[in-house]
């Protein structure tokens, strides 16, 4: 079949239904809310089950019973919807359940504005919930990106047992693309710890209230060893031109596309300069990071945001280099004025 | 008595960049030429961002208030009831879907003068790939609209990657989707790009579009 053209959000629900997701929970809130639509246009021929809930808590936690059953289920929403589900995303990430999170962001704090923004980054990456627990956190970059990262997200959800987050500017949701659709995936990990009956077995039982100490530190522990191993195995980022840069920008999702423009024109004018774009934003990846720091002489933290990535490499590269920023919100930076700041700190520092 | 052209069609098919095109080539025409942004579902990418340029070229544009655009709440120009009863040639973006086209049914009452209500295709779309999803679409935006469709636009690409195949592939599949329907193709609508090489084949019905909401910074 040859390429369609689809909306980011179009293309992550859909991408949704070819890993075999079977039920979606949500609450409709800009610049989302073509996923819920495209599910509820869906679901009814599918024989899925769409489900508008009255708030997001109510959806966070229909995704946390529904995960318990071992099926394939998502939820999406936005920054202030992701704020209201953090209370479940704690609970699911305890209870080890394995689900798809989709944050369309839009600018914050507060009600902010629907135009595109990645200030959820802490949000995402710190678990914006209570308690020692992490989500995966995958960032496209492109509308098939969208739908491909969608299909890997529940691959890893139901691997790991954790519940994966995707989070996209507002803009990657909203624009379009012409994609390759995928074929479809029959999930095949077993679920034997699922709670689907208990006929011939004993029960499976789903909980995160942990009255002893012993047990609630050995769940943590349990936790913390696969969140080391998520760190060792599964950090993924894109490098590009960086093996002779002096100035290595780093940027993630709609924006490192933008930034590589601007690389590409720095290169013709003969500066060194090269991009790393983290696609975890956790596990971060922090090793490609910290061996680039080794010859390269600064960084650039590219952000639709007033900085929150520039925390993460700075921790990456541990010193040994500076790490500057530029950043906007609301607004996507265009690469005529990363191209000028590239110039700017090239002439300043000599490179 | 100018006419009100309406562009309605599911989400992503080209309305805007449809109704912007349509509105640049009225402009010399002797009646007053306004363009109604009424894309109250979403404002990522409507054809508001292309006022500037618009005013410039004396076409009035009629959006929801600057400081509201981006308002997330469906907000109706007030001065759009006025405008719609006034001699001018009235073009009116809509918004994707039955959703979109739902205002068109409320501002009826005020459209008493002639009226061209176009569906606009882009079978390259994920709703508009088979007969039974576009005929789905198409009469939930006729019954919200309360008004039948003229004819079809079609408008098969795939953005930058377009090709002049993509565009004979698609435009014969709308041809079969006209035919179903029983709506007419009025035009297909292709980029500029492609328009020489195309017009001995498709004459009268070709139309050349210029891209005016296509972000630059990719």
């Amino acid at each position: 079949m040859g390429k369609i053209l689809m909306k980011g959000n179009e293309a992550l629900a859909e991408g949704a239904l070819i890993a075999g997701c079977q039920g979606f929970f949500g609450y409709p809130i800009t610049p989302s809310s073509e996923i819920a639509e495209y599910m509820a246009r869906k679901f009814p021929q599918l024989g899925g089950i769409f489900l508008q809930a009255e708030s997001e808590l109510a959806a966070i936690n229909m995704v946390y019973g529904a995960a318990a059953t071992g099926a394939r289920v998502m939820t999406a929403s936005s920054g202030p919807g992701i704020s209201l589900k953090q209370e479940g995303i704690s609970f699911i990430a305890e209870a080890e359940l394995p689900c798809l999170i989709v944050n369309i962001s839009r600018g914050g704090p507060g009600l902010g504005g629907i135009q595109p923004a990645q200030s959820d980054y802490f949000q995402a990456t710190r678990g914006g919930g209570h308690g020692d627990y992490r989500l995966i956190v995958l960032a496209p970059s492109s509308v098939q990106e969208m739908m491909d990262y969608a299909i890997e997200g529940f691959d890893l959800a139901d691997r790991y047992r954790i519940p994966v987050m995707l989070m996209a500017e507002g803009t990657l949701g909203q624009m379009m693309e012409p994609i390759y659709v995928r074929e479809p995936v029959k999930p095949a990990i077993e679920k034997p710890w699922a709670t689907t009956g208990c006929a011939g077995r004993s029960p499976n039982i789903i909980n995160t209230l942990h009255l002893s100490p012993e047990v609630l530190e050995h769940r943590n522990q349990h936790l913390q060893r696969k969140y080391d191993q998520l760190q060792a195995n599964e950090s993924r980022a894109e490098t590009f031109m960086t093996d002779d840069a002096d100035l290595i920008l780093v940027a993630f999702g709609l924006m490192s596309r933008v930034v590589k423009k601007a690389v590409i024109e720095a290169r013709k004018q003969g500066i060194k300069v090269g991009l790393i774009r983290p696609i975890t934003l956790w596990p971060f990846p922090d090793a490609i990071i910290k061996e680039a720091a080794e010859k390269a002489q600064m960084f650039l933290s590219v952000e639709i945001s007033m900085g929150q990535m520039i925390e993460d490499i700075r921790l990456a590269v541990d010193g040994a280099v500076p790490v500057d920023f530029y950043g906007r919100i609301g607004i996507i930076p265009n690469p005529e004025e990363i191209y000028s700041e590239i110039i700017r700190i090239a002439e300043r520092e000599g490179f | 008595m100018g006419q009100i052209t309406v562009f309605a069609g599911g989400f992503g098919s080209g309305k805007s960049e449809l109704a912007l095109n349509y509105a640049m080539s009225k402009q010399a025409a002797e009646h007053k030429t306004v363009l109604a942004d009424l894309d109250l579902v979403n404002p990522y990418f409507a054809s508001r961002e292309a006022k500037d340029m618009l005013e410039s070229q004396g076409i009035r544009v009629v959006a929801p208030r600057a400081d509201l655009s981006f308002g997330d709440v469906p907000s109706i120009p007030g001065e759009i009831i006025g405008m719609l009863q006034q001699d001018n040639e009235m073009i009116v973006d809509l918004a994707g879907d039955e959703v979109g086209s739902l205002v068109l049914g409320y501002l009826k009452a005020f459209m008493q003068r002639k009226t061209i209500f176009y569906l606009v295709v882009n079978p390259y779309r994920p709703f508009s790939q088979n007969i039974e999803s576009l005929r789905e679409v198409k009469e939930l935006m006729e019954a919200a609209a309360q008004r039948e469709f003229t004819a079809i636009i079609s408008n098969p690409n795939l953005v930058k990657e377009t090709t002049l195949d993509t565009i004979r592939k698609g435009h014969s599949k709308v041809m079969t989707f006209s035919e179903s329907l029983g709506i007419p193709v009025a035009y297909l609508t292709v980029e500029e790009r492609f328009y020489h090489d195309l017009l001995n084949e498709y004459g009268d019905q070709l139309r050349a579009l210029r891209l005016y909401l296509a972000p630059n910074w990719l």
